[in-house]
């Protein structure tokens, strides 16, 4: 037997085939739900909400919502993941207990976890994109890049998420995070209706929720269209990753290690 | 330290201004079992983590711990990779079946597959479970479960395997059946490290021991010689206060010592005729009349009276 400990990304990716061995046990419960729930928004907004308005920002509303939902989905499961899923195995399972008995680092296992995060995120557009596909609402063209986009937006919300769960010592203050946080960011980050109609003064907020970007990001494939300050979009997002990654990591490590 | 597989020197460990462990140093030679025993709160737990990175020692005072070569505050995947560990709580993966949490932990340790299914065969033939092997773990009894997670720690062939309280809330047979295994384990040469507060579990498997009370080491070595230098060879024990102070009155005899932190006390002597003798005074039923063990040795070590965290 050799001294070789495994390399760092054969730790990384043991983290992550775990949860992917938990997540597709049930195919079913797990699998099905990112579909029908694009499925019943869309089909919802199609016969009613549809026919008051007919076009938002010079695309029709159906297409205006439902490129959105590419993001917020993926802005959900990672969110989920990374607090009450988090949680869960953090304080009640205590799973990440018998995962640190092995050659794994808390670091490893949380960085772990947000590329689980991410994967979820996407999954979760992938499922939208196919939905959307088969409504006929955008064409299958660059917008077959929406599932990167997933990937973008789950790492992001999968940092800040775990950041708010390394403060977290009771599971229902999560609720504050759901409501306080995300709900807001569902409606005034561009994917209901465009944030230019915003007040004024709300405008720059807008522009500090992290859903804005990934909102922009994911028109720019789906429309497609191109401008320069697209790339500060992609900037915001990678930069909100690391800090709140790190972040996250640099305490919830004091957490698991002792 | 050259022989050593373990190597301790003035280990501290505090949380806040609690001190779990306490100026602690010990060594542990290579395919032994060695034993810690203390109550609740003795700082076991906390010492057993620190040799496998779980938990941080203090910085201050100056200590040296090393496990297999290496320092677990900066190396904990090195020692990880050699160990296997047992943790106070079953934590499986509730999630999966059997044979998917020790996949998944051979996944931790970079096997590969063919490797580890076959490893995995192995071992639930080892600790009984082959029926169970794509059972759910809620289908699993609490010594089934055990036995699993013993089964998970040995997955990668430890040259380390620490337990912490192996046994605990285990019924006598399944008990029986993971000492069985373990002096199996001991004898293929792997190296034993287990917490316990069953005397009989130390004596029956531990070839030394560590008695500790309130993070401190109290005493160490082997259970047997401790037992001959630190308390006499038997004990006679009455069922009554009364019956108590009948034989109080009877003892002349020196060699005789009355342990009062006891109620009713008890009667300890190296000569059993001596006991026997006093005892002859009682009625048979009133009395016990037994060798002395760790037991007894560990209370008269540690104290009767409860601390805080018990």
């Amino acid at each position: 037997m050799n001294n070789n400990k495994p390399p760092y990304l054969a730790r990384i990716y043991s983290v992550w085939y775990r949860h992917m061995l938990v997540y597709t046990r049930d195919l079913v419960s797990n699998g099905l739900p990112p579909f029908l729930e694009p499925l019943i928004f869309l089909a919802g907004i199609g016969l009613g909400l549809g026919k008051y308005i007919d076009e938002m920002a010079g695309m029709p509303y159906i297409q205006f919502l439902a490129t959105g939902l590419l993001v917020t989905s993926a802005m959900y499961t990672a969110a989920f993941e990374c607090t009450y899923s988090t949680f869960i195995r953090l304080e009640f399972d205590k799973v990440y207990d018998g995962m640190l008995a092995a050659p794994i680092t808390a670091t490893d296992l949380l960085v772990g976890e947000i590329l689980w995060a991410g994967s979820k995120g996407f999954f979760f557009s992938f499922c939208v994109l196919v939905i959307i596909y088969s409504f006929g609402i955008i064409p299958i063209s660059l917008s077959l890049l929406t599932p990167l986009i997933g990937l973008i937006t789950g790492l992001m919300f999968a940092a800040i998420s775990l950041f708010v769960t390394s403060y977290v010592k009771n599971i229902n203050h999560f609720n504050f995070f759901m409501t306080g946080f995300l709900s807001p960011m569902f409606f005034f980050s561009g994917v209901v209706f465009p944030i230019q109609d915003l007040p004024g003064i709300l405008q720059p907020v807008a522009e500090i929720f992290p859903l804005t970007h990934s909102v922009r990001l994911v028109r720019m494939v789906c429309i497609p269209y191109f401008e320069p300050s697209l790339l500060l979009d992609a900037v915001y997002c990678v930069l909100i990753t690391l800090i709140f990654g790190y972040l996250a990591i640099y305490r919830l490590r004091r957490r698991l290690i002792q | 330290m050259s022989t050593a597989l373990i190597h301790v020197e003035n280990c501290h460990k505090s949380y806040g201004t609690f001190k779990a462990v306490n100026h602690l140093s010990f060594d542990v030679p290579p395919a032994v079992c060695f034993g810690f025993l203390g109550p609740n709160g003795a700082g076991k737990t906390s010492m057993m983590k620190i040799l496998y990175g779980k938990n941080v020692r203090d910085n201050v005072p100056p200590s040296v711990v090393n496990v297999m070569g290496y320092d677990p505050a900066t190396q904990e995947l090195e020692i990880k990779y050699q160990s296997g560990v047992v943790p106070q709580d079953n934590n499986l993966d509730t999630e999966l079946s059997v044979i998917q949490n020790l996949i998944v932990y051979s996944k931790f340790y970079n096997m590969p597959r063919t490797m580890a299914l076959k490893r995995i065969d192995e071992l639930l033939e080892f600790v009984e479970l082959k029926e169970k092997k794509h059972a759910r773990i809620r289908e699993l009894s609490g010594g089934m479960q055990r036995r699993l997670v013993i089964a998970r720690a040995l997955i990668h062939k430890p040259k380390l395997l620490i337990l912490d309280e192996p046994t605990t809330g285990l019924d006598p047979q399944v008990r029986r059946l993971i000492w069985e295994k373990l002096q199996h384990l001991k004898e293929e040469g792997i190296t034993i490290l287990l917490t316990t507060h069953y005397m009989e579990e130390a004596f029956q498997i531990c070839d030394q021991i560590i008695i500790m009370d309130k993070g401190e080491k109290i005493m160490e070595g082997k259970p047997q010689q401790l037992l001959d230098d630190h308390i006499e060879r038997y004990v006679l024990e009455v069922q009554k206060k009364s019956a108590g102070e009948v034989l109080r009155r009877q003892i002349h005899n020196s060699a005789v010592r009355i342990d009062d932190s006891s109620q009713p006390p008890l009667f300890y002597c190296n000569d059993l005729d001596t006991l026997r003798h006093l005892a002859e005074s009682l009625q048979n039923g009133e009395f016990y009349l037994r060798q002395s063990n760790l037991e007894d040795l560990f209370l008269q070590a540690t104290g009767r009276t409860l601390n805080e965290q018990q």
